[in-house]
């Protein structure tokens, strides 16, 4: 809401109030100020000069030399490109130094000859004025006088209203809440009292939309153009004025709060009738758009059942006031602050009455501010209004006695307010303690309805300054989030510590990134979860797994020319886990993704592509500790698709991108991804096992270089090594991989894989020949149940 | 015999002297000391030395062997630090160090986790709830009348089960009251979502974080210790702070919360970071209603909440201009929190 400082001036007295004070004045008032304008001439040096000579520049054939006397003694040459003046006319000259909004005039030369200040438009000194070029004063006007001095200057404060306090949003209740609290006296409205009611030409048909609606009818109006002070009004705060009936309704709109509203008397056939729209009925609005009304609408309406207005929005198209009105009925009315909320959002048709009804006017405002209109209009436009007011239904009562628990108070201030002082903060307010002890709330205030109502506006205009800070807490345990963050924190270091980027991808996704998904239990038709009014179908389904977005994220950074990738992301998905119905699951996981050179480039190694044992390793990195298996399982869209399985459990998916995905996000190698579920994943990382003792012995290693079948998988050998019951066998481990394409140094078909087995007794050390039998006999054993040979 | 172990020490201390590798000098030392070598054959002679002389050649030889053994020592010695000196030459310092992989922490995670670590420090423990929420936790319960304008289909992100996706933390007060009795001291990180197209300064997922503190006696001085303690670890112990009085429907008195930033090359300004307030008795009595007895009667708890934009924390903190460079996750933003 704009809020112009002159009008507020009229209601209390501001003089000497710098804007940043009363800015500050808002600001802890609870009144965001948003923005500060000041208009008007800016400075003392731009006076009043007259134009006494105007010659043809000698090498610009658009600039004139002009001599001006600007009360100096002496004529002061200027150079200048207008058109629109003649010699003799008065015209506001900056003279050099005049600061311009941060352009200071100086003296210079123009094409060569001298110039020695501006002549200056209505724009560039912070002025209006409907003609271009130099603005031309009024023939009075004294030479050499500062131009400021002739005009007004303001303050224009652009500030946010919270939703709770609607009697903030005109500059009379603006006033009260500035001169409550300056503690400064507030002007008395000068509005005469109109008594004199009827209830004959108006009938309520809709009292739950519009329980009280007043009318008074004037006659013999002439329409025309508002004087200067009332348009000056309406312009200061950013609006045009348009003829004097219209005017007066908008001024009393932002003087008061109550919206207003004026019909041409003669489009309206006999009564007023204010009832609910009909389901469908179109309504063709001032702004020359129709809307489609609903029932839950209200029209102002008349006895040939047109809609003249859709009640506490806007008016129609058809009836209101032009340039040939004469008879005009004006509205004032208090409209249920729900239904206009309700009607304005459904056909998004908001105006300055909808914004203020939606909030609620002050009851008692309806009768004073037709009042007010009524005043003005007979008094600008001429014409009689009838003596009484048309006035149907009653203003609702929306405020109550209220008491303040001083007990409370006290706790929550810790005493700093003292009784007295909270009870003058309510009396400035407008509020009064009744003979009952409670607090009477004046009717603008329906916001006050509790005593926590009453503490909130104590303490607002008090301040929390007034109240001492308190540096304690209750001691409470740790709770289950608390240690699965701790755990989570510890996954993201290591992560970040093995290199990898943590990103934070958008958890709405589109149908087409659904594809991407890579949860550990597949998705079925019906499994995702999609907002039934996404913004964009990019952001419509809520992910069902981590992956979607961190391919995103890889394809980005590909497309950017990074040359390795190691992402990681955290979080929650989603999913319909009821088949259809609405059983939303929400779980966290861990996404894991390579791509690229296994290492950054270096002067002296070649580059590697990233293969799946890389990923494995980090996934195996997350659980040390736990021996981590891939086991084979088809993943629709993937490629190397598997369950990761530890401690005998599935923890997750891993699998690579098929290489047509792979081409598409321009990829050139291989990409690998891994969703793991957080939850099993926190359990299993936890280190909560009894430590081992070290072994007290040391233990022998023997190599064995095993010529296998291609086909023969290292799960296969390690299965069977795991199967021989040797007591001395401490570990094993595979510590080479050799095979030959071409056949040479060993058949195609064939692979070598090596082991290294430690043999270690818990008693002894053990003597070479009993290792080098234990080791045979693991041979012998192997070389049975498998495929075998030794190299 | 005399004569002879001189010579032989001549020699041998010869030949130790212009040998220049490490394998001369072992053969050298086989060849003098070994079991064949050149003064172990002489000590051989001792058996033919009168018995009178044993003794004095006996020594002769001994202090022979010394001699040369020292000579062998040093020669080794001077060797291997020359070999060493060797091994060092030519390296070029200025070479680039190999490569590895510099892992990073989103910026938000650095951020929350820097919130939590000082709000834990202040006894606050951690809480959370579901992101996809009924309206009674996200809304009636928050005293957010039906026809509040944030309810609305264009600004919250609804479903066709009459879910919605919680458009502030503050859902997460109404889980911890209902799930526990009072004290109550939690901090709830999350996401929050709002339909707002995303810009340079919107996310429609953006990230919270929710303080609750709910017992006998929470004061407005407990509100404002606490915020004024945790802004000052946050941003500084000089930075100033501000509450300006505010409306939100779940809070009586409500604030926002202004911290003056300092930016370099900048004037002063205030930033908002935060909103809180005293918890709406009404807040309390919808707990109740839900949990079905009066642990949260307003007559016997107060409390306070607040709760604070962390995407915006991250982005006054690194001077982030765009906050679309959090959810972008391009490496070459991310690698400057590494």
């Amino acid at each position: 809401m704009n809020v112009s400082l002159n009008w507020l001036s009229t209601h209390v007295d501001l003089k000497g109030k710098s804007p940043e004070e009363l800015d500050a004045l808002l600001t802890f008032a609870g009144v965001e100020v948003e923005d500060i304008k000041l208009s008007g001439v800016p400075s003392d040096k731009i006076v009043v000069a007259q134009i006494k000579e105007a010659v043809q520049h000698p090498d610009a054939d658009k600039l004139k030399v002009t001599q001006v006397d600007a009360g100096e003694g002496q004529l002061r040459q200027i150079v200048c490109g207008a058109k629109n003046y003649k010699v003799g006319d008065k015209v506001p000259c900056c003279l050099p130094g005049a600061d311009l909004g941060g352009f200071v005039i100086g003296e210079t030369k123009m094409r060569g000859v001298e110039s020695k200040g501006m002549l200056a438009a209505a724009s560039e000194i912070g002025l209006t004025d409907e003609e271009d070029g130099l603005m031309i004063l009024p023939e009075d006007f004294e030479i050499g006088k500062p131009v400021k001095e002739l005009f007004d200057h303001d303050v224009l404060l652009e500030v946010e209203v919270t939703p709770n306090r609607p009697d903030l949003l005109s500059h009379y209740g603006m006033a009260r809440e500035m001169a409550t609290l300056l503690e400064a006296p507030l002007a008395e409205l000068d509005i005469p009292s109109r008594e004199a009611i009827s209830t004959a030409g108006v009938r309520i048909e809709a009292d739950e939309v519009c329980p009280f609606y007043t009318a008074v009818r004037i006659s013999g109006v002439s329409v025309k153009p508002s004087p200067a002070w009332l348009k000056q009004r309406l312009e200061a705060i950013g609006l045009r004025p348009i003829n004097n009936i219209v005017d007066i309704t908008n001024f009393v709109l932002h003087e008061l709060g109550q919206p207003l509203h004026a019909f041409d008397a003669s489009k309206v056939s006999g009564d007023l009738v204010i009832r609910t729209a009909k389901e469908g009925e179109v309504f063709k609005a001032l702004d020359e758009e129709s809307y489609t009304l609903e029932t839950e609408d209200c029209v102002i309406s008349d006895e040939s059942g047109t809609a003249l207005a859709l009640g506490g929005v806007m008016g129609g198209l058809d009836s209101g006031v032009s340039e040939g009105t004469t008879d005009v009925i004006l509205e004032s009315a208090y409209f249920t602050p729900s239904r206009i909320r309700r009607t304005s959002r459904r056909t998004a048709l908001m105006s300055d009455s909808s914004y203020r009804f939606e909030r609620g006017v002050d009851p008692a405002g309806v009768a004073k501010a037709s009042a007010l209109a009524v005043k003005l209009i007979t008094e600008l436009a001429g014409g009689t209004a009838e003596a009484e007011t048309i006035s149907v239904g009653a203003a609702p009562e929306l405020t109550q006695p209220v008491t303040l628990d001083l007990g409370r108070l006290d706790q929550l201030t810790g005493g700093s307010i003292s009784h007295d002082e909270a009870a003058a903060i309510l009396t400035r307010l407008g509020l009064n303690l009744n003979d009952s002890g409670q607090w009477d709330v004046p009717s603008f205030r329906a916001d006050l309805q509790r005593h926590i109502d009453l503490v909130e506006e104590i303490v607002r205009v008090k301040g929390l300054d007034a109240i001492p800070s308190r540096l304690r807490g209750t001691f409470v345990p740790a709770s289950s989030v608390d240690h699965d963050y701790d755990a989570d924190m510890r996954l993201r270091e290591r992560l970040a510590g093995l290199g990898f980027h943590e990103c934070q991808t958008i958890k709405l996704i589109s149908d087409e990134q659904v594809a991407d998904a890579l949860p550990l239990k597949p998705l079925r038709e019906g499994d995702t979860i999609r907002v039934s009014l996404p913004l964009s179908e990019d952001h419509a389904v809520l992910r069902p797994s981590l992956t979607p977005g961190l391919i995103a994220s890889a394809e980005r950074n590909i497309r950017q020319g990074a040359s390795s990738l190691r992402l990681f992301e955290m979080g929650r998905f989603f999913r319909n886990a009821g088949g259809g119905k609405a059983k939303d699951l929400e779980a966290e996981s861990l996404a894991i993704l390579i791509a690229g050179e296994r290492q950054p480039g270096n002067w002296d190694t070649a580059t590697q592509h990233v293969d799946l044992y890389d990923l494995k390793a980090i996934v195996q990195a997350m659980l040390p500790g736990h021996a981590i298996q891939l086991n084979p399982r088809e993943r629709e869209g993937f490629a190397l698709g598997a369950d990761i399985q530890a401690a005998g459990q599935n923890l997750g998916s891993f699998a690579m991108l098929t290489p047509a995905r792979q081409r598409q996000i321009d990829a050139s190698g291989p990409v690998f991804i891994a969703d793991l579920d957080l939850g099993k994943l926190r359990k299993l990382s936890a280190v909560t096992h009894e430590i081992q003792d070290l072994p007290q012995f040391p233990g022998s290693t023997r190599d064995v270089a095993i010529e296998a079948p291609e086909s023969l998988a290292n799960a296969d050998i390690e299965k069977a090594l795991g199967k021989i019951k040797e007591p001395l066998l401490a570990g094993f481990e595979c510590f080479d991989l050799f095979s030959d394409p071409t056949g040479e140094k060993l058949s195609a078909d064939r692979k070598s894989i090596a082991y290294r087995m430690t043999y270690r007794s818990a008693e002894k050390t053990l003597k070479t020949k009993q290792v080098d039998q234990a080791h045979q006999g693991i041979l012998d054993q192997l070389a049975k149940s498998l495929p075998i040979s030794f190299r | 015999m005399k004569d002879q172990i001189q010579s032989t020490q001549t020699e041998a201390l010869a030949q130790i002297e212009a040998i220049s590798d490490f394998r001369s000098l072992e053969d050298a030392r086989v060849g003098i000391l070994g079991k064949q070598g050149s003064l172990t054959k002489l000590s051989a002679g001792m058996r033919d030395v009168a018995k009178e002389d044993k003794a004095e050649i006996g020594q002769l030889l001994n202090a022979a062997r010394q001699t040369i053994t020292a000579s062998l020592d040093a020669k080794k010695e001077a060797l291997q630090s020359e070999a060493d000196a060797k091994a060092l030459e030519g390296i070029d310092l200025t070479l680039p160090g190999r490569s590895v992989h510099h892992g990073s922490l989103h910026p938000l995670t650095i951020i929350r986790h820097e919130a939590i670590g000082i709000l834990r420090r202040m006894g606050f423990a951690l809480a959370d709830g579901p992101e996809i929420e009924d309206e009674f936790h996200c809304f009636d319960a928050l005293n957010t009348p039906e026809d509040h304008p944030a309810r609305n289909e264009k600004d919250t992100f609804y479903f066709d089960s009459g879910k919605l996706l919680r458009t502030h933390t503050s859902s997460v007060q109404i889980r911890t009251m209902e799930g526990g009795k009072p004290p109550v001291r939690i901090i709830a990180p999350g996401s929050a979502y709002r339909r707002d197209e995303i810009d340079a300064t919107h996310l429609s997922v953006f990230n919270q974080l929710e303080g609750l503190y709910v017992d006998a006696d929470v004061s407005l001085g407990d509100l404002k210790g606490t915020l004024e303690y945790f802004l000052q670890e946050m941003f500084g112990s000089e930075t100033e702070v501000r509450f300006r009085p505010h409306f939100f429907p779940f809070t009586e008195p409500s604030f926002e919360i202004d911290v003056k930033l300092h930016a370099k090359g900048q004037a002063p300004k205030w930033i908002e970071v935060a909103g809180c307030g005293m918890v709406d008795p009404d807040v309390f009595d919808s707990v109740n209603g839900n949990r079905k007895d009066e642990a949260y009667s307003p007559a016997g708890v107060t409390g306070f909440a607040f709760g604070m934009g962390l995407d915006r924390l991250a982005m006054i903190r690194w001077g982030i201009k765009d906050i679309r460079l959090l959810i972008e996750n391009d490496t070459r933003f991310l690698k400057q929190f590494a």
